[in-house]
């Protein structure tokens, strides 16, 4: 089913519940796997995903088509995110890299990833980055997403977004190449 | 320091680099979700509703909805209770005329041996309901048949 079918079906209340449970079904992995990249746990990558969808379902009344409604349930998924680990490092008073670190001891417990050192180390390495760039870094290199659809989704000029990209790469690059000595690169917040 | 780690000649786990949720996740998924979204939602239309009417309308719409309760609950209840007649006193209410009809006529079932052995068992009953006069007496007693007046 289309959008702009969903969006139809979603205003008349008798086709309502059905237009919806169209529009999780067609964009529950691309959420579910947006958000779990950011939390790494499958439970809070839960809990989210279907925080997110409640939060469609209360607002999708209210969508005004500025964008599509993929960017736009991006957006909700996105600050969603972003919300809730701002929430847990003020719940635990954890600093940047506790925070980092707890996503990586995950990363770590994960079977597949586990065997394979190279893969690891840059599952790491991308866990270092601060949240936003973290989040823009996945937006393009796993979602291949365009620099216009992620300004949409970000709120954030196209430009800022290439020169967010190429630092998260270099980042990352440096990190783990040095991944194996005992002086590790610094993180710096953009 | 030049990193010899490149990132685009790494392998890239695409679409996502870590395993997936639990067997047959995205199959319920859907499910739970609109079991959370059906319910609250007509809640939230009727809350609104009265959220946004005025003041005096909720004042209104309250004092109604006590008043129909009240009044519902008394039409329930049946209204204060009120003793129920006893038989005795229903029985005092019929008119004598149509007490005679009715025990004369074939489908009361009643034949004159139950109307003489009634006051044997039940002394004075016919004084408390029947209460005929010495005329009427006469008239009864002379149309009955000849038969009959052994029972006297």
């Amino acid at each position: 089913m289309e959008d702009l079918e969903i969006l139809a079906k979603f205003q008349q209340p008798a086709s309502r519940n059905l237009a919806f449970n169209q529009l999780v079904r067609k964009y529950q992995q691309k959420v579910y796997w947006h958000v779990r990249k950011m939390v790494v746990d499958h439970d809070d990558a839960d809990d989210l995903t279907q925080d997110v969808f409640i939060k469609v379902w209360k607002n999708l009344e209210n969508f005004r088509q500025d964008a599509s409604l993929f960017t736009w349930i991006y957006r909700i998924a996105t600050n969603e995110c972003l919300s809730f680990l701002q929430s847990k490092r003020r719940k635990f008073f954890l600093p940047l890299h506790d925070i980092g670190a707890e996503l990586a001891a995950k990363m770590e417990a994960d079977p597949a990833i586990a065997g394979d050192e190279i893969e690891l180390k840059l599952q790491k390495a991308i866990l270092r980055l601060p949240d936003k760039q973290r989040l823009v870094f996945n937006l393009r290199y796993y979602d291949e997403m365009p620099y216009e659809q992620m300004a949409e989704v970000t709120g954030t000029s196209v430009g800022a977004l290439k020169a967010s990209y190429h630092h998260a790469v270099r980042k990352v690059e440096e990190y783990v190449t040095a991944a194996d000595t005992p002086t590790l690169p610094s993180d710096t917040v953009d | 320091m030049k990193p010899s780690f490149r990132l685009a000649q790494h392998p890239r786990r695409w679409p996502q680099p870590q395993s997936g949720p639990p067997a047959g996740y995205f199959e319920q998924l859907p499910t739970r979700i609109m079991a959370q979204v059906a319910v609250p939602a007509r809640r939230r239309v009727s809350l609104a509703w009265l959220l946004q009417a005025p003041m005096s309308m909720r004042t209104c719409l309250a004092s109604t909805l006590l008043l129909g309760t009240f009044a519902v609950s008394l039409w329930l209840g049946g209204g204060p209770a009120q003793p129920s007649p006893t038989p005795l006193a229903r029985l005092d209410g019929v008119p004598q005329e149509q007490l005679m009809d009715y025990l004369l006529t074939s489908e009361a079932h009643v034949d004159m041996t139950d109307l003489a052995e009634l006051p044997a068992q039940h002394l004075g009953i016919t004084q408390q309901y029947l209460r005929p006069s010495a005329s009427e007496l006469t008239a009864a007693l002379d149309d009955q048949p000849a038969d009959d007046a052994a029972l006297l």
